[in-house]
């Protein structure tokens, strides 16, 4: 083993030597519809080294960066907490994982323009009085509650007359407490409403008018793509992000939803 | 789209199978060579740690073997006392950021399991090692063995042997516990449970198939070590052939009831 041990690492020198025109993008693929993993390739999946395809609105987000500056891309599934240590070591050029860029993130890595925006909305039983509701008002008496240490639980004192419950720790929890009737409504941005809605007949979600729904800070609501400390990446990945319009995200989003497999 | 608990579980069985057992592939492979590796650089940690300095050694033998001694007892704190999360993350990304050394991630996770299971397994040998009685130790160096003689012919062959169930027992822990290699983009099999989780949001009808397949895997393999400890335990009825008194003697050994 002790004689080993240089020869494995003298062979991971030579096998690990990245090509240049490689844009290495790292994602958890486990965040539908931001980025899913799936067993069939399909136009727009992308393949993922360890097994199955990439898809969702992060990969073909990543695949238009990767057009517009001429690069090719690999998708490297990593789990979440390991993203930014990757970034930061080398291993991959970007994460383009549906992270927002809050501060403290940006004391390790920088990030590019925000390339979605999403609003937050109420999920709610469909056989429910709330489920009519269209301002933060109508939700007054509520039982809401929100995923634990997020800011969707911070929003919730914003509707008044509110019974804020106890955070809860995942979504599948708060969709159970929900059908079950323990809670009356949980916050969550759009996207994940969405999904939870395509998997479960019996709920749908309340959205609000600009305006008269949460405030939040950007840094929580947007999402953008990491980047290494000063890379140069980061000004061709907002020029390329620029080349892609508002209508054309929302566009991207709506296929991105579409094709996620929950949707079938 | 299935209404029923197992409704989903068969179609998240059949949607994601072919993920699941490549994962499962991985995880099997990490595991198997990482406890394999791991118990042979336990056994040559704890071969280091047995020398005996005699109360007359030279100083230019004492301070060599004290030496080795301590460098392996930091070894072995230090990988025991750590998180393996933690040792993945800081030798595949920190060599890569201090060192540049960029490792194949297969690679660095089959040499994370393996550095983490040899310092285990350096202290179960080193069990085994001081379970055979000293006697046979004195009378091996007695008819002029040397210390890598001993071991290796006398006293490994039974410490072993009493070590089996807990080898099985790093294999059993290293099965589940490569699960945290995917923080150095290892897709194992709980990594691939996670991605259809993530898809359809689906909690326990995912865990449970994974649950299933862990149990599967724990289960054979346990099996596949009881059944090698039998093998190292010869037949229950074997025949002793000559004795002191003359050399053309057989003396059958039944099976006691």
């Amino acid at each position: 083993m002790k004689r080993l041990i240089p020869l494995l690492l003298a062979l991971a020198l030579v096998m690990g030597v990245a090509s240049a025109e490689v844009l290495r993008v790292g994602m958890e693929c486990n965040y539908a519809p931001f980025n899913w993993t799936q067993t069939e390739p399909s136009d727009e999946a992308l393949p993922i080294e360890g097994g199955g395809y990439a898809d969702g609105y992060d990969v073909r987000i990543a695949k238009k960066i990767a057009d517009q500056l001429g690069y090719d891309i690999e998708i490297v599934k990593t789990e979440w907490d390991g993203l930014i240590m990757s970034l930061v070591s080398g291993k991959i050029d970007a994460i383009i994982a549906g992270m927002s860029p809050t501060d403290e993130r940006k004391l390790t890595i920088d990030f590019s323009d925000p390339y979605y925006e999403s609003d937050l909305v109420i999920v709610v039983r469909k056989d429910s009085a709330y489920a009519a509701a269209t301002s933060l008002e109508d939700f007054s008496g509520a039982k809401i509650t929100a995923q634990l240490n997020t800011f969707h639980y911070t929003v919730i004192d914003q509707i008044p007359g509110v019974q804020l419950q106890t955070a809860m720790d995942t979504f599948p929890t708060m969709i159970v407490a929900l059908s079950a009737g323990a809670i009356d409504g949980y916050v969550s941005e759009r996207p994940g409403a969405e999904s939870a809605v395509a998997t479960n007949p019996n709920l749908t979600y309340v959205s609000f008018a600009d305006g008269s729904g949460f405030e939040a800070d950007p840094a929580d609501t947007t999402i953008a793509v990491g980047v290494a400390k000063g890379s140069e990446l980061t000004a061709k990945i907002n020029e390329a992000l620029a080349a892609i319009s508002e209508d054309e995200r929302v566009e991207i989003m709506a296929a991105a939803l579409a094709a996620q497999p929950s949707a079938e | 789209m299935p209404t029923t608990f197992f409704g989903w579980v068969g179609f998240l069985a059949g949607k994601y199978g072919p993920l699941f057992l490549r994962g499962t592939g991985t995880t099997l492979a990490v595991a198997l060579s990482g406890t394999v590796l791991g118990f042979l650089l336990g056994l040559l940690v704890a071969i280091g740690r047995t020398i005996p300095l005699g109360p007359r050694a030279k100083w230019w033998k004492r301070v060599p073997v004290k030496i080795l001694n301590g460098v392996l007892g930091v070894y072995i704190e230090v990988f025991r006392g750590t998180p393996m999360i933690v040792q993945a993350m800081v030798i595949y990304y920190g060599a890569l950021q201090y060192l540049g050394l960029d490792m194949p991630r297969f690679v660095a996770a089959i040499f994370i399991v393996s550095i983490n299971t040899g310092a285990y397994m350096a202290e179960i040998v080193r069990g085994g090692i001081i379970s055979i009685d000293r006697g046979q130790t004195e009378a091996a160096r007695s008819i002029g063995m040397t210390h890598w003689q001993t071991m290796t012919s006398v006293v490994l062959p039974q410490a072993i042997r009493n070590i089996m169930p807990s080898i099985g027992n790093e294999f059993v822990v290293n099965i589940k516990d490569s699960s945290v290699l995917n923080v150095i983009s290892v897709t194992e099999l709980y990594f691939q449970a996670k991605s259809a989780t993530g898809t359809y949001y689906k909690y326990f009808e995912v865990f449970f198939i994974v649950a299933l397949i862990y149990l599967a895997l724990t289960f054979t393999v346990t099996r596949l070590l009881r059944f090698i400890e039998r093998k190292m335990d010869g037949p229950e009825n074997y025949t002793i052939h000559g004795s002191q008194s003359d050399s053309r003697a057989a003396i059958p050994v039944r099976k006691e009831d």
